[in-house]
């Protein structure tokens, strides 16, 4: 009878556990926020920015969730399109806040970037972007990183390749005149004169679809050289073709992104593009192709096709290594200080670096060994591999 | 080069392009009283029908740019036999209607094709030159398809009975359907030459530009310019109108650049409009 009292006694403790137990299991539950661009002419790369969230949270959830502290997390990711635009990106953090997401991955974009800074300085979220703009992070934005270097910090060593390969004393830099083409263009402007090249800018209303009156333009200026900078690849792919078309021989860069094989695709084919140098943000190996079959492992689905999707995952992972460094996933300010103090390693990309202090003035840029692409003689030659950019 | 004379060469190829789609927006204005904003989706079909018959079918170009007037005239027929037909004097609605079937097509086309831009080449290269003067000869190709295509529609609408029917509703509705005309049979037939006209644009150039998904956007906003500059509905305005955007677009671009050209482009229609808020050689605003 006692014994039956005793376990009358520890059944409603027994109930009480298991109800707390999940109940406390359920609370810890880290959202991350991922503000993409799924619409549009950049969807690619949205697309991109959200398969490594998820393949990031899928990871993290195979091995019981992110361990924060006492808790095992389990991470969902909230995605919002942002439509390449300052207020879509607005619009998509505030989205975010409203579902008390503190952590931000993306946007991509440097319009999107700058609609969104002002609703993560009043929220305090943690963001890790990816934009080329000459503004992207600073001092007065300490909870803002960047996910990858833009011009600033791989353009002079491609530069100095593209000098050694071609005859190049000229250049003219083509690109959109929204924040998006002139942050980039007049970044890859000083560092072709940094390089002794003489530079100078040429701009295009975004949305143009014809660009035979800038070709002759561009050929006026009789250059050694054009760069197509940050032009979207279907703008340049027009662009290369109608230099061709009007008799332009010379080599043409991209100092702006990958995209190569669309712009190959619009101009015509490689033997279009002739002599061509890029930036490429990810060199494709085995052990970079191995995301690729985590992603297809996990997810049960085809990987992006963008090869943004392999550098995302690495910032993706760096940024759950630093909330379960930091032990919360509240305190944006602690897992910033634990981001800035982690290691740049990725199992994938190799060993990288932090920089930023000399352009941005704030030491909060992810750099990982890059790629340099060529084309010589309308011949693809395998990318060179470069050391992490320094931004120096 | 002789910035002139390229000027001048390029002005004229891409107000061809501009007239043939400018046509087909102010012909549906003109005869129906709906503004198309499905014209641009249509463009983009029509490169993606044209590309999709050469590439997977091995169709041959000129088979495959008919196959895509075809199509989309055909898609044009049964949206507006169909759909719009049952709103047709409601304008906020057909507004509506046409903006739903852009979006229907151009994310129709994203999810089947993907959203980069498909390789999609004009079968003839190669360029005349001289001195100080190129002409790619797949420009010269389009140029001559688009005046030939512009005189074609022009007997349609003036020596045909299709033409004058049209034309009368245009003028108007009430009295021609007093005298005969059955509105219900050739608005549809209307609707199908315009998104014909926006394919066969489609299928010509995007083989000499590029083929994606978002690529109808600008086609959109070209079409409006032109046909407002030339007066809504006239088509004989719309022709003039393409042909000047085309030359002022190509001389600000050279002479001005990128930006102030697109610049300069806005400011001299803006003051055109002020000077003659009709258009060109629009005659009345339409009572939409």
């Amino acid at each position: 009878m006692r014994f039956r009292k005793a376990k009358l006694f520890h059944l409603p403790l027994a109930i009480l556990a298991a109800t707390i137990i999940p109940a406390k299991a359920a609370e810890c539950e880290l959202k991350l926020g991922v503000v993409a661009v799924l619409s549009g002419p950049a969807a690619q790369w949205g697309i991109a920015l959200r398969g490594s969230a998820e393949l990031a949270a899928a990871e993290a959830n195979a091995e019981g969730g992110l361990k924060v502290g006492a808790d095992n997390c389990r991470i969902s990711v909230v995605t919002v399109d942002s439509k390449y635009t300052a207020e879509g990106a607005a619009a998509a953090a505030n989205n975010l806040v409203s579902q008390g997401i503190k952590i931000i991955l993306g946007p991509i974009g440097s319009p999107e970037l700058t609609g969104l800074k002002p609703i993560a300085v009043r929220n305090e979220l943690l963001v890790v972007a990816s934009s080329y703009a000459k503004n992207a992070i600073g001092p007065q934005w300490p909870l803002v990183f960047h996910g990858g270097p833009g011009p600033s910090g791989w353009a002079d060593p491609i530069i100095k390749v593209a000098k050694q390969k071609f005859t190049i004393r000229s250049v003219v830099v083509v690109a959109p005149n929204d924040q998006g083409g002139t942050d980039i263009a007049s970044v890859v402007v000083d560092a072709y004169s940094k390089n002794g090249i003489k530079a100078r800018e040429e701009y295009y209303q975004r949305g143009t679809t014809n660009f035979a009156p800038l070709v002759t333009r561009i050929l006026n200026a009789q250059p050694d050289a054009v760069d197509l900078a940050s032009s979207p690849a279907g703008d340049a792919g027009i662009i290369v073709k109608q230099l061709r078309q009007a008799g332009f021989t010379g080599p043409i860069g991209r100092l702006g992104g990958p995209g190569t094989d669309e712009i190959a695709r619009v101009a015509g084919g490689y033997d279009v593009l002739k002599n061509f140098y890029w930036y490429e943000p990810v060199l494709i190996d085995d052990k970079v192709r191995k995301i690729a079959d985590d992603y297809r492992r996990l997810l049960n689905a085809s990987p992006p096709e963008n090869n943004l999707f392999f550098q995302w995952v690495a910032v993706a992972r760096i940024l759950t290594k630093a909330i379960a460094r930091a032990g919360t996933i509240e305190d944006t300010k602690k897992i910033a200080d634990a981001l800035r103090a982690l290691p740049v390693e990725d199992e994938a990309l190799g060993k990288g670096l932090w920089i930023g202090q000399e352009f941005f003035g704030i030491n909060q840029e992810l750099s990982f060994p890059f790629g340099i692409g060529l084309i010589l003689d309308g011949k693809v030659q395998a990318l060179q591999r470069h050391d992490a950019a320094t931004g120096k | 080069m002789d910035s002139l004379l390229a000027a001048v060469i390029i002005g004229v190829s891409l107000g061809g392009q501009y007239a043939l789609l400018a046509l087909g927006f102010t012909l549906i204005f003109g005869i129906l009283g709906v503004v198309n904003f499905a014209h641009g989706g249509l463009y983009v079909l029509g490169g993606y029908v044209a590309q999709a018959a050469v590439s997977k079918l091995a169709i041959p170009y000129p088979v495959a740019v008919l196959a895509a007037a075809l199509a989309t005239g055909a898609v044009g027929y049964a949206f507006e036999r169909f759909v719009l037909e049952r709103r047709i004097d409601d304008h906020l609605a057909t507004l509506m209607l046409t903006l739903g079937l852009y979006l229907m097509l151009s994310t129709g086309i994203l999810v089947t094709f993907g959203a980069e831009s498909v390789q999609f080449a004009f079968p003839v290269t190669g360029a005349i030159r001289g001195n100080g003067y190129y002409i790619p000869l797949e420009n010269l190709i389009v140029l001559a398809t688009c005046l030939l295509a512009i005189g074609a529609v022009y007997l349609l609408l003036f020596r045909t009975d299709f033409g004058r029917a049209s034309r009368a509703l245009a003028d108007h509705r009430a009295v021609a359907t007093a005298q005969g005309m059955r509105p219900h049979q050739l608005f549809p037939l209307a609707f199908a030459l315009a998104s014909g006209l926006a394919g066969l644009t489609g299928a010509l150039v995007t083989p000499i530009l590029s083929l994606a998904p978002h690529v109808g956007d600008p086609v959109l906003a070209t079409s409006f310019l032109v046909v407002i500059l030339g007066g809504l509905g006239s088509i004989g305005g719309a022709t003039v109108a393409a042909f000047l955007v085309g030359l002022i677009e190509a001389f600000s671009g050279v002479y001005l650049g990128g930006s102030k050209g697109a610049l300069a482009l806005f400011i001299i229609v803006l003051v055109m409009l002020v000077v003659r808020p009709s258009g060109l050689l629009g005659r009345e605003t339409r009572g939409a």
